[in-house]
């Protein structure tokens, strides 16, 4: 990346926002779902994408998963550790709606809780659209990995490269 | 730099360590309508389609359901007097096959066909969320929310109330339209036995919009 781009890229107003935007999104999206696992679990069942015991467990734990990642980015705390976390789960989740669009099987997001019912066409249209919210969403995730690594990297720490000269 | 990524990687273990520990507690203190059991899931397998119209139960051959008038006549059985003759071709082997497959223990039903279930007193399983089943349900129905963690202490307590036969007609139903509970409560009810299921396919909300008797509350 172009030093000049760089700067602007990884600027830390920019940074605070990405992590505080990321995080109220995914304790937004975890909190129904930990109100009511069962809803949730019947949401990953139907991207018929895992095998039945890992249901339970996935429906259990995710959403808590969400939660804990999205209060470490709105405070501020390991944020590395949970943007790491987000940006493993936005690929997962864009990876099981592709490979559904792929095979033209229309599924509920359940992102943030039960949806409305819907028809086929709708489905398949919400799908695009939550993809499409998804690489968005990883955008701010890899800002905020890349700003948490160029802060954390002597290279570009000014003050080290001083005391070595 | 590589204390900095060990302890990345601590606290990346540390946040799923912390996930899994909040959803253990949570789950403990939940109600059993929002509680899940963490092994054994009473969801069956994810499956492509339904699994009706094609499967043949173990064990004995059930009778068919009474409440299908039979649509065919039996098949013709040669009379005992009647000689084969040596040089006649073995019979086809098609009508075997058709009658081993032409039984399916799980079937998809009309709402005329439920309400003539209904009048003629067969057990309603309701396969939607308890919290739904409270909201209104078809009066006499028994709760069976696949979804949640008792269901098979509800499953237990309908099978001691009414004692059904494993061939007798058993109605299920959920939500209509794309809702696959029901078929998800019968495939759970054919693994235990029971030969007889019949889905209501368009479920709740035709029995309301049709305007037969629906009872509200608390299962």
């Amino acid at each position: 990346m172009r030093p000049r781009l760089r700067h602007h890229f990884l600027h830390p107003k920019l940074t605070l926002v990405a992590r505080i935007a990321l995080g109220l999104v995914f304790i937004a999206a975890a909190l129904p779902k930990i109100a009511d696992p069962p809803d949730f679990a019947k949401a990953i069942w139907a991207y018929e994408l895992f095998p039945a015991w890992s249901l339970h467990p996935l429906a259990l734990v995710l959403p808590w998963l969400e939660l804990l990642c999205g209060l470490a980015l709105c405070l501020g705390i390991w944020i590395r550790a949970a943007a790491a976390w987000v940006a493993v789960m936005l690929l997962s989740f864009g990876l099981a709606l592709s490979i559904n669009l792929a095979r033209h099987h229309p599924v509920d997001c359940g992102c943030f809780g039960a949806a409305a019912p819907k028809t086929e066409a709708q489905r398949l249209a919400d799908m695009r659209w939550v993809l499409l919210r998804d690489v968005g969403l990883l955008l701010l995730a890899a800002q905020v990995l890349l700003a948490s690594a160029s802060a954390n990297s002597p290279r570009l720490d000014p003050t080290a490269e001083n005391k070595k000269s | 730099m590589m204390h900095t990524r060990r302890s990345t990687t601590l606290r990346v273990l540390a946040l799923a360590g912390m996930a899994g520990a909040a959803a253990l507690l949570s789950n403990i203190l939940a109600s059993p309508a929002r509680r899940l059991a963490w092994a054994g899931s009473g969801a069956p397998l994810p499956s492509g389609a339904p699994q009706t119209e094609t499967r043949v139960p173990p064990g004995p051959p059930p009778q068919p359901p009474p409440l299908q008038p039979p649509k065919e006549a039996p098949p013709h059985r040669p009379a005992l007097h009647s000689v084969p003759r040596a040089a006649t071709p073995p019979p086809p082997a098609p009508p075997k096959a058709q009658e081993a497959t032409a039984f399916s223990p799980i079937r998809e039903i009309s709402g005329q066909e439920a309400w003539a279930a209904f009048q003629s007193g067969v057990s309603f399983l309701d396969a939607r969320r308890s919290s739904e089943f409270a909201e209104g349900h078809i009066a006499g129905a028994w709760c069976a929310p696949i979804w949640e963690s008792d269901v098979d202490d509800r499953l237990i307590s309908f099978k001691a109330a009414r004692r059904p036969g494993s061939e007798d007609p058993i109605v299920i139903y959920c939500s209509g339209g794309d809702c696959r509970d029901s078929h998800l409560l019968a495939s759970k009810l054919l693994n235990e036995g029971y030969f007889n299921l019949l889905i209501y396919r368009d479920g709740f909300p035709d029995w309301a919009a049709q305007g037969h008797p629906v009872e509200k509350g608390q299962p």
